[in-house]
């Protein structure tokens, strides 16, 4: 028989901080939502902000155009300071394609 | 997205929710969004990524087979199935293979270059040599990759973003100084295919591939958005023909990035397109009539609205014309300078409003994240770039003066680094005479 090793060609990961912890409770929670303005985005997002507060009592989901809009801006330092400065509970991004 | 949260330290796992791509289309049905809400909820409550936390290891792989001709082909099976290969034949990355890549690197083989983005894999001079040994490269065509990867990582690329986009940008190396006939680039003839007697920018080229899929997570409808995804077997990778620069023209190296001739470096644009200019005239034009004609029919192709290029609107590059030596000659002769050509495609390039308008090309503007970009807007006719020195002009190609090529760009910036190579590189470079034949001009057909 041959043996034939090789490397995996891949290259490592560094894991360096775990993921945010869940919400016990959407009920009473203020949510926010990052938005790159693409995919329908200005459609589904308010959609979803309607469903979140009929279906949780006590919820406040801020508008989408909370935070800065757009791919070259919700990634930066200064919209992640703004998120926190908001006191938000948890975001969700929108929309990849 | 796995990628982009892996790229920023998190394990490589994300709570979504995916549609068909029908939903995220202008006036399309959003009734799913209510019918699978409660996923929304969930990814905000109960969610758990199921990956452990740590994937540090690259470890060796194993396969085997009554022959070598049967473990090479489960080696090939693997890294297919692995999603590591790109469809040819691949060397496997044996431990000696590597080693003898690593003889053509100046640093250190656990030397960081960085996290190759969007994924975050790091990125060592070993990651590159596996890559450089699948790619069946050589030991003296690491320096040239290892700084083609450096370029790529400057930030002012955006490359987490140009790997991952629907518009397919590849990179696009242009390399300057004696290195590029050492280790047998190609300059002329064919220079952006395959050539056997220049073999070096295939291997480079589809490393830098292999290193942008594996490490980088650039996997086609996955990690990249590539819709076509043209010329990303082996990207670009070529030597501007120094030799055939016209008296008093500089190397691009010098005129863009500020290199003293000589120097050995890269130059990485990222272009989307390549475009066949037929040039030169039919008939019996004049010497000043076929330059000319060749100069409007070259701002012609430019002339459109590659909205792409907007990322490089005011400090990268709406794309490279490529002028063969015969032609650069010839213009020079007639007086043309690489400033004066530059300045003829930059002012006749520019697109009327109104075609922008009917193109709906004004919003692509108004949303760019540049103010400077976005000022644009109010220019008439809009130009491709800032100025005319954002077009990139290189002298390469078969000395025939027939086409011109144009490669339209989607290119932030365009970046430039020194390429270092070991002390013991001509070694390595007699070792290729060995190997490959005499590599002079002499020599080659």
């Amino acid at each position: 028989m041959v043996k034939l090793e090789f490397h995996d060609p891949s290259g490592a990961l560094e894991v360096t901080h775990p993921h945010a912890p869940r919400l016990a409770s959407l009920e009473g929670k203020r949510i926010g939502f990052i938005s790159n303005e693409q995919w329908q985005a200005y459609r589904m997002l308010p959609l979803l902000k309607e469903m979140l507060e009929q279906d949780f009592p006590g919820i406040t989901v801020l508008p989408i155009d909370a935070y800065p809009q757009g791919n070259a801006l919700i990634g930066t330092e200064e919209t992640a300071g703004l998120v926190k400065k908001s006191g938000v509970d948890a975001v969700i991004v929108g929309n990849a394609a | 997205m796995k990628n982009a949260v892996s790229g920023i330290g998190l394990a490589p796992d994300a709570a979504m929710v995916t549609f068909p791509i029908r939903m995220f289309l202008p006036g399309s049905d959003l009734t799913a969004l209510a019918e699978r809400k409660r996923e929304f909820y969930d990814g905000l409550t109960s969610w758990r990524s199921s990956l452990v936390p740590a994937v540090n290891a690259s470890p060796m792989l194993a396969v085997e087979g009554e022959s070598y001709e049967e473990a090479l082909v489960k080696a090939n099976n693997l890294l297919l199935t692995n999603l590591w290969g790109d469809g040819l034949p691949l060397w496997p990355a044996t431990k000696s293979r590597v080693d003898w890549i690593l003889r053509g690197s100046a640093l250190p083989r656990e030397h960081v270059l960085g996290k190759f983005p969007p994924r975050g894999g790091i990125t060592t001079i070993e990651t590159c040599a596996i890559a450089l040994a699948m790619a069946g490269g050589r030991p003296e065509y690491l320096p040239v990759l290892v700084a083609a990867v450096e370029a790529c990582f400057d930030p002012a690329n955006g490359f987490d973003q140009l790997q991952a986009t629907s518009g397919a940008p590849f990179p696009a190396v242009i390399v300057n100084g004696p290195i590029g006939k050492q280790i047998r680039l190609n300059s002329g003839f064919g220079l952006l295919g395959p050539d056997p007697q220049r073999p070096a920018g295939a291997s480079i080229g589809r490393a830098l591939r292999l290193l942008q899929q594996n490490v980088g997570g650039a996997l086609p409808g996955v990690g990249t958005m590539a819709i076509f995804g043209a010329m990303r077997y082996t990207n670009a990778v070529f030597a501007e023909d120094e030799e055939g620069l016209p008296p008093g023209w500089q190397p691009h190296a010098t005129q863009r990035h500020g290199y003293a001739p000589g120097t050995n470096s890269v130059s990485v644009v990222f272009a989307s397109g390549v475009t066949n200019v037929r040039r030169r005239g039919a008939k019996k034009e004049s010497p000043e009539e076929d330059a000319l004609n060749g100069m409007w029919r070259m701002a012609d192709f430019m002339r459109a609205p590659n909205l792409a290029a907007l990322a490089g609107w005011e400090k990268g590059t709406p794309g490279m014309m490529m002028l063969a030596p015969i032609v650069a000659r010839r213009m020079a002769e007639l007086g043309w300078t690489q400033k004066s050509i530059r300045e003829f495609l930059w002012e006749n390039s520019k697109i009327p409003m109104e075609q922008m308008r009917r193109a709906g090309a004004p919003a692509w503007i108004e949303i760019d994240a540049n103010p400077v970009t976005r000022d644009s807007i109010k220019l008439d006719p809009w130009p491709i770039c800032l100025k005319p020195d954002n077009i990139v002009l290189v002298v390469a190609g078969g000395g025939h003066p027939t086409h011109s090529y144009w490669l339209q760009a989607h290119s932030p910036s365009v970046q430039g680094r020194v390429i270092r190579v070991p002390e013991t590189f001509e070694r390595l470079l007699a070792d290729a005479d060995r190997d490959l034949g005499c590599g002079e001009d002499v020599c080659r057909v």
